[in-house]
């Protein structure tokens, strides 16, 4: 009879008016589906056009296009073809191509969708935030912490990740803070 | 500073900026309560995006906004086992007086090493560029903290071993 807890129980999670339950759904804009073969043709659009050397027309494409109603699989790949675009653009070129994105009808959604990425980009690359505690050996002692930490190979993903920093910065200087807390508000996410 | 930490503090320091915009704001769930939305959440539609913001694949902060409360933490560089453990001293050391650093969390959040809970009550009492401040200072003292540390050890370890070794010279 009492093999569960009722301590814990959330009764919260069983009121359908409670907040707990509040549909998220009525929170986010219309996006229709995308499908990942969709999302596959984009890609290889977008790549096309960037191994023509037009890597400000592959970026607005990739930005513009950006499948918010696609699932996990089909926004890691779109993530993975801006990443590819952001890198091929040259430092000495990032501001003034942000600048003429910016002023274009329409630029700051695209920053913001950018600024999206950019995120999400750094987000990427250690998917289980947990992961370092579950080879934790709890000891007698209580010093348990130590171990559960690959090291070596440490600094894997820098290169990446300084591509990310350095269009954030340059990103921010021209769009400010709001861009960032629309990335934070939004609930359409790429 | 070296060329990859600056616009990593930079770009912690802009979402930061962005992310301390709290307001009060009672609990749905029970009357008279008012409790951190991040730590609690009792109710999805208060809880924001959370971002990332990493320099390297050991080195980032996580940032969790919700309405009235963020929740900032931090994964300091470690490259090797003893700077895992001085790290885990020295964070253990500071979270054990968490009372005195106001907005430290007393627990980390799984695969970070130190956590900071900001709620509206703090950012209506200090300066939110202060608190800002705080966690970049913070962040640029703990590595130098750290390696200065393990440079110590080292030389302490050096004397030591020569000093017991002497007499069988």
């Amino acid at each position: 009879m009492a093999d569960f807890n009722w301590r814990t129980l959330n009764i919260d999670a069983l009121d359908p008016e409670s907040a707990y339950n509040f549909d998220l759904t009525t929170l986010t804009p219309e996006v229709q589906p995308v499908s990942s073969s969709d999302v596959q043709t984009l890609s290889g659009q977008v790549r096309q056009i960037l191994r023509g050397g037009n890597a400000e027309a592959a970026l607005r494409g990739a930005l513009e296009n950006a499948p918010y109603g696609a699932d996990e699989q089909g926004k890691a790949m779109h993530l993975s073809v801006v990443t590819e675009v952001l890198g091929q653009i040259r430092q000495a070129e990032m501001t003034p191509l942000l600048q003429r994105m910016y002023k274009d009808d329409g630029g700051s959604e695209l920053c913001d969708t950018l600024m999206k990425y950019l995120y999400k980009g750094m987000g990427q690359g250690h998917p289980s935030s947990a992961s370092g505690s579950k080879n934790l050996t709890p000891q007698a002692t209580g010093f348990s912490q130590v171990g559960g930490r690959n090291f070596g190979g440490g600094e894997g993903g820098g290169q990446a990740m300084s591509v990310f920093l350095s269009w954030h910065e340059k990103l921010v200087e021209m769009v400010g803070p709001g861009s960032i807390v629309r990335v934070m508000s939004d609930r359409r996410t790429v | 500073m070296s060329q990859s930490l600056r616009p990593y503090l930079s770009c912690v320091r802009s979402t930061l900026t962005a992310a301390l915009s709290l307001s009060n704001f009672a609990s749905q769930a029970a009357e008279r309560h008012n409790v951190p939305e991040i730590e609690a959440a009792s109710s999805p539609e208060l809880l924001l995006n959370p971002l990332t913001v990493s320099r390297n694949a050991e080195e980032r902060v996580l940032v969790e906004p919700s309405v009235n409360s963020v929740r900032v933490s931090i994964r300091i560089k470690q490259a090797d086992e003893i700077e895992h453990i001085l790290v885990h001293k020295f964070t253990r050391f500071l979270t054990q007086r968490a009372e005195a650093f106001f907005i430290l969390r007393r627990k980390a959040v799984p695969g970070y090493d130190i956590s900071f809970l900001i709620t509206n009550l703090h950012t209506e009492e200090m300066l939110k560029h202060k608190l800002v401040d705080f966690i970049i200072e913070f962040m640029e003292e703990v590595d130098k903290e750290i390696s200065e540390m393990k440079l110590f050890l080292n030389a302490r370890a050096r004397f030591v071993a020569e000093s017991f070794l002497t007499p069988f010279d």
